[in-house]
C-alpha cells in the first residue's frame, strides 16, 4: 500500500499537467525544415558531381575516337601546341559551360 | 495495441512519408512528458536540447516505429541513447558533472534526486513519477529488468532515507 512518502514521491515526480509549448514545437520544427534542406542541397551535389563525371566520361571517350584518326595523330605528332592548344580551348569550353549549367550552392544555415 | 498508440503509428507514418505537420501533433503530445523526465535527470539546462535531438532522430526515423510499444516508450529510449552519446562526448571533452535543477519547482526533491547517479534519477523519474512499469522503464533505459528493479528499489530508499531525516518520518 502507498504510504505518505509514496504519494510525496509521486506527485514531486509527475509530469507537468499542461499546454504544448508551442516554441518549442516550432524550434524543433526549424531542425527538421534545416534538415530537410541540408539533406536537398547534397541530393543536388551528388546529382551534379555524377553528371560531370558522365559529361567528362563522354569527352575523354570522344578525344580517345578522334586521336585515331590519321588527321589528329598527324597534326598531334607534327604541332603538338596546336594539339594541345585545340584540347585546353576544348576543356576550358567544357568547364564554361558546366559552370552555367551547375546551380551556386547556398548555404542553408544563411538561409534561414 | 491501444487507440493512442494506432494513432500515433498513423501520425509516425505519415511524418515518414513528409506530412511534417503530423510530426508537430507527436512532438505536442510527448514534448512536456519528455522534457520533465530529461529536466529531472539530466537538469533544464540539458534537457531542451537532447529532447530536441531525441525528436530529430525520431523523424528521421518515424518509417521504423512499428506500433509494438508505445509511441512515448519509443521516443525516451532514443532519448536516452541520445544521452548516453551526450555524455560520451561530456567525458571526452571535460569529465562529468552534476545536473542543474535551479530551475525545478521543489526544492527538497532536487535536492534529493542530486544525491542520487543519473541512473537512478532516470529509473526513479520513470516508475515513481511518470508511472511506466518496471519492463517498460527497462525497455527504455536499455537495462535488463532485474537490475532496472534493483536500482528503483535502491533509490527509492535513498531518497525514503533523505525524507525522513529531514523530520518527515
Amino acid at each position: 500500500m502507498a504510504d505518505e512518502f509514496d504519494r510525496y514521491l509521486s506527485a514531486a515526480l509527475a509530469p507537468p499537467d499542461r499546454t504544448p509549448d508551442r516554441k518549442f514545437v516550432a524550434r524543433v520544427q526549424a531542425r527538421i525544415a534545416l534538415e530537410e534542406r541540408l539533406a536537398a542541397q547534397q541530393r543536388s551535389l551528388l546529382g551534379n558531381l555524377l553528371k560531370q563525371l558522365g559529361a567528362l566520361g563522354v569527352i575523354a571517350a570522344a578525344l580517345w575516337w578522334i586521336s585515331r584518326s590519321g588527321t589528329a595523330a598527324g597534326l598531334a605528332s607534327e604541332s603538338p601546341a596546336v594539339a594541345l592548344s585545340i584540347l585546353l580551348a576544348l576543356f576550358m569550353l567544357v568547364v564554361v559551360v558546366l559552370g552555367f549549367r551547375t546551380r551556386p550552392v547556398i548555404n542553408p544555415l544563411l538561409s534561414l | 495495441m491501444t487507440g493512442r498508440t494506432d494513432e500515433d503509428l498513423a501520425l509516425s507514418r505519415r511524418a515518414a512519408n513528409g506530412d511534417n505537420a503530423a510530426f508537430a501533433m507527436l512532438v505536442e503530445l510527448y514534448e512536456a512528458p519528455l522534457r520533465s523526465f530529461l529536466a529531472r535527470t539530466v537538469g533544464p539546462d540539458k534537457a531542451d536540447d537532447i529532447a530536441q535531438d531525441a525528436f530529430l532522430n525520431a523523424w528521421r526515423r518515424a518509417g521504423q516505429y512499428d506500433g509494438r510499444a508505445r509511441y512515448s516508450t519509443w521516443l525516451t529510449r532514443i532519448a536516452w541513447r541520445c544521452r548516453l552519446d551526450a555524455l560520451r562526448k561530456e567525458h571526452r571533452l571535460e569529465g562529468s558533472e552534476e545536473p542543474g535543477h535551479a530551475a525545478s519547482v521543489s526544492a527538497e526533491i532536487d535536492d534529493m534526486l542530486r544525491r542520487l547517479s543519473e541512473n537512478e534519477r532516470a529509473a526513479l523519474v520513470l516508475c515513481e513519477g511518470h508511472g511506466w512499469t518496471h519492463k517498460e522503464a527497462a525497455e527504455m533505459l536499455d537495462l535488463p529488468l532485474g537490475t532496472l528493479k534493483s536500482i528503483v528499489a535502491r533509490a527509492k530508499a535513498k531518497c525514503r532515507a533523505m525524507w525522513q531525516g529531514a523530520d518527515h518520518g
